[in-house]
């Protein structure tokens, strides 16, 4: 039985999350600026494993107080489906975004005791250093022992710790914002993201964290894995049998959310659908699934919201 | 838990006592413990014969704590070997403190002997006076001095300090004796004083790194100087000494550059001298 918040909508349904591969990372630089540029470029490209080698996101901005350098920085997460699936686009994209970038330092986000398994991106990154990277070993005496790559570039030396921290992760929490126009759905989506982000160990890895092409398995092109979502596409809405969209909607976005854990990514989905449901005009909130084929996790938005 | 032993006489003798760890301690009774045997020229004697003991002893060395109450600048070997635990000297400490350790703490408020830390491969030493010669290296013949663990020295070290260090990192305060770290095949020796003549000598590489923050006499020509610059791993380094560590002078130089300095050539090596540009 669906329920109503704000006098929207919230269908009896759940969204169906699968479980990736997830580390974290903390990209510094000179300044935040400089941080922001290494992140943005590192998870460009990154929205979905449907066509994307990973999926990636920013996690938020880190201060000063809070990373081992003292400088600012950001929390970039990824995803892969398979340890190894997570570690190839994870040093590839290191090596051309991050390493590339003035100013930038690489640290490993996911501490061992929060890993499942320790991954050795550092450890393959040192070879750009052609012989001349220098391994650093820091440690009290009693403390676990931390170790870097010091590898020389053009504009000194670019350093990056040794292992990062991989774990069973959740990916694909999701719901889909129904509303009366393109202009109130991406308002509440905006909204919705800006509420997600404050929920530590999740991101939304897709453009501003919305999606407005949502889509299918399958098509009826034998070359394609993937189509457009058309249950939920208004401008087909009368003339797609099998179309879910209410009369009184004619634009929806999905939010699509990655975290660490399932519980992150529910809290995620709880605060996003409640900050949506704010926006005059939004009719209803759904979610995506595949009637539990695909995914091993079912996300029941009412569950969600009950934990608010 | 704590025990306390008041020492009784300045022996003219220096007395080998490397039962002196919680190790050992750990799960006796204090009886026990005051015999156990110490070495004294030819002579085996018991623990009791130099300190009064009192207090509580631990199953676990981890929960043990010595402390020595006062002078033990002629006890040998003080927490030779500890695994665990906790060694408090008020006063000074005699020659091989620490040698051997691969865990614990051991702290010493006056000056320690030479050989402090020698070949130990974990654990962290603080002395808060000044310390003798060959901190934290290898014995005669050995390959392999230090391999991990922290040693910290407030005051001055003598010479050869660090010597085949292959891992752990040495920080002194004050000024260095002549040859520190040569031989060093890995491991960061920071110094905060000035350092002497030498530093470095047949240095290998494999990260081994010295840092020297007040400059240095007369570098070896054999080190070649490749840039100036202000590397982002010091910054880790010296929060790390400042905020762990508690090395108040690291904080002066987080804006600092270094002259970064490869060698020793005179054996192919690739260890770096640091020498900070004030």
């Amino acid at each position: 039985m669906s329920l109503s918040v704000n006098g929207v909508e919230i269908e009896d349904t759940f969204a169906e999350a699968f479980s990736m591969w997830g580390s974290r990372l903390i990209i510094t630089a000179k300044n935040s600026k400089w941080a922001n540029i290494a992140a943005l470029s590192m998870t460009g490209y990154a929205t979905s494993v449907i066509m994307c080698d990973c999926e990636a996101g920013i996690e938020r901005e880190v201060y000063e107080s809070e990373t081992m350098d003292g400088r600012p920085g950001v929390s970039v997460m990824m995803f892969g489906f398979s340890r190894k699936t997570l570690e190839e686009p994870m040093l590839k994209r290191i090596g051309q975004c991050v390493l590339t970038c003035p100013s930038t330092s690489v640290y490993n986000g996911l501490s061992k005791d929060q890993a499942d398994e320790m991954l050795d991106i550092g450890k393959g990154i040192r070879f750009f250093g052609d012989g001349f990277q220098v391994k650093m070993r820091m440690s009290d005496g009693i403390c676990e022992r931390k170790r870097f790559w010091r590898i020389p570039v053009m504009e000194g030396e670019f350093l990056i710790e040794e292992k990062f921290g991989a774990k069973k992760a959740v990916a694909g929490g999701n719901f889909l914002i129904m509303g009366d126009s393109s202009q109130t759905v991406l308002e509440a989506g905006e909204k919705a993201v800006e509420a997600i982000h404050k929920v530590p160990g999740v991101v939304t890895p897709f453009p501003g964290g919305l999606c407005r092409s949502g889509s299918k398995v399958g098509s009826k092109y034998a070359f394609l894995k993937a189509s457009t979502n058309t249950s939920f596409c208004p401008s087909i809405k009368n003339i797609f049998q099998s179309s879910r969209v209410p009369k009184n909607v004619d634009s929806i976005l999905e939010i699509v959310i990655n975290g660490l854990d399932l519980e992150s990514v529910k809290t995620a989905m709880a605060e996003g659908i409640s900050a949506a449901v704010e926006v005059k005009g939004v009719r209803k909130i759904t979610a995506v699934n595949f009637a539990g084929k695909l995914g091993k996790f079912q996300i029941w938005l009412k569950d969600c919201l009950g934990g608010l | 838990m704590e025990v306390f032993l008041k020492p009784k006489v300045k022996p003219l003798i220096p007395v080998e006592a490397e039962v002196l760890t919680p190790d050992r301690f750990a799960g006796m009774k204090l009886s026990e413990i005051e015999g156990l045997p110490v070495y004294v020229g030819n002579r085996v004697e018991k623990l009791s014969d130099y300190f009064e003991l009192e207090g509580s002893i631990s199953e676990k060395p981890a929960d043990q704590q010595i402390t020595i109450l006062g002078d033990a600048s002629r006890i040998k070997y003080i927490g030779y070997g500890m695994t665990a635990g906790r060694i408090l000297v008020e006063g000074g400490a005699g020659m091989h403190l620490g040698s051997h350790m691969s865990g614990g703490e051991i702290v010493v408020k006056g000056n320690a002997s030479d050989w402090a830390g020698a070949e130990m491969s974990g654990g962290l030493i603080s002395i808060l006076g000044n310390t003798g010669d060959l901190l934290g290296s290898a014995y005669r013949g050995s390959r392999e001095g230090m391999t991990g663990g922290c040693i910290i020295v407030k005051g001055n070290a003598g010479i050869e300090s660090g010597i085949f260090m292959r891992r752990g990192t040495i920080v002194v305060e004050g000024e260095i004796g002549s040859f520190a770290g040569a031989h060093m095949n890995g491991g960061a020796i920071f110094i905060f004083g000035k350092a002497s003549r030498g530093v470095g000598a047949e240095m290998r590489g494999n990260g081994s790194m010295i840092v020297c923050f007040k400059g240095v006499d007369s570098l070896l020509p054999t080190f070649i100087y490749n840039t100036i610059y202000k590397p982002n791993f010091m910054r880790i380094y010296l929060k790390f000494l400042f905020n762990t560590l508690k090395i108040d002078k690291a904080g002066e130089y987080f804006e600092t550059p270094f002259k970064r300095y490869v060698g020793d050539a005179a054996v192919g090596g690739d260890g770096e001298i640091f020498i900070a540009e004030t």
